[in-house]
């Protein structure tokens, strides 16, 4: 894989157009390679839209997460 | 049991007490806590209060690299919170050995022993339920099937809760640092192998009488 090949995979990535499963299909072994490529584009890990096949075991997810913060404060 | 998507990578249970529940073990996956770790961040896993319960495959694949980033630090991490964080042996962890051992690939030994554990707590007790963490865009393409017990949540959701909850300062931030950080990396593992390629060039070059440069 060329240097601007892997750099269009991970512009891809993190406009979440493909999946960190993909990159690793496509030669990604590493995710600090997928970080450093990131860093080295100015981008950041894409953060999921609340959408998709499992938003309501997300959902639950998020309300659990929450429930536990609130018991340390 | 219905099986877990083998990319769920982190998991935690609580248990149900007369209708007060408390969280217990907390497990997640290496590349979750390289955002933590690279942005100088470990300390977020503890604020939710879940014991934390890392997989050995998944400790072994964060760790067993020497100089591999941020390896140290989570050894010295765990080490300094014995008391909430822990290490889960499995069988896809002995497994995992014997590959090492015999030169064999251990990818995805690290989510597969995630999920192992995830199945074990809900084995062991019926009132279990679990969280599982997802690497964010896997979750919105890819359909997890899972056990009712069983809810997802993603990195970013993770850090978005924490932000929400005024626990860290910015998702966005500790996204930035983990990915500016692991560009330091690469390019320090990029500069390690050029210096250790010129290293071995000299050493041909000497041994055939050539000049030194």
């Amino acid at each position: 894989m060329t240097e601007a090949e892997r750099y269009a995979l991970i512009r891809q990535y993190a406009a979440g157009e493909i999946t960190w499963h993909a990159l690793r299909e496509r030669g990604f072994d590493d995710y600090v390679q997928v970080l450093g490529a990131l860093g080295e584009l100015g981008l950041r890990p894409p953060i999921a839209p609340m959408t998709g096949p499992n938003v309501a075991a997300r959902q639950r997810g998020r309300a659990l997460l929450r429930q536990a913060l609130r018991g340390q404060r | 049991m219905r099986r877990a998507n083998a990319d769920a990578p982190c998991c935690a249970k609580r248990c149900g007490d007369s209708g007060e529940r408390a969280f217990q073990p907390y497990c997640h996956r290496y590349f979750a806590t390289l955002y933590v770790v690279l942005a100088d961040a470990l300390d977020v896993l503890l604020r939710p209060g879940l014991l934390v319960s890392i997989p050995d495959a998944v400790y072994v694949e964060a760790t067993r690299v020497r100089g591999a980033p941020g390896a140290d630090r989570i050894v010295e991490w765990i080490n300094a919170h014995l008391d909430a964080v822990r290490i889960i042996p499995t069988d896809i962890g002995i497994d995992q050995q014997r590959r090492l051992e015999e030169g064999r690939s251990i990818r995805g030994l690290g989510e597969q022993a995630a999920i192992e554990t995830l199945e074990r707590f809900l084995r062991s007790d019926p009132a279990a339920e679990a969280l599982l963490l997802f690497e964010d865009t896997d979750v919105e393409k890819r359909r997890a099937i899972v056990d009712q017990r069983v809810s997802l949540i993603t990195t970013g959701d993770f850090l978005r809760e924490l932000e929400a909850a005024r626990l860290i300062q910015s998702a966005d931030y500790v996204l930035d640092q983990a990915a500016a950080r692991g560009r330091n990396v690469e390019r320090q593992h990029g500069a390690g192998e050029d210096a250790e390629t010129r290293e071995r060039l000299r050493d041909q070059l000497a041994r055939r009488g050539a000049p030194e440069f």
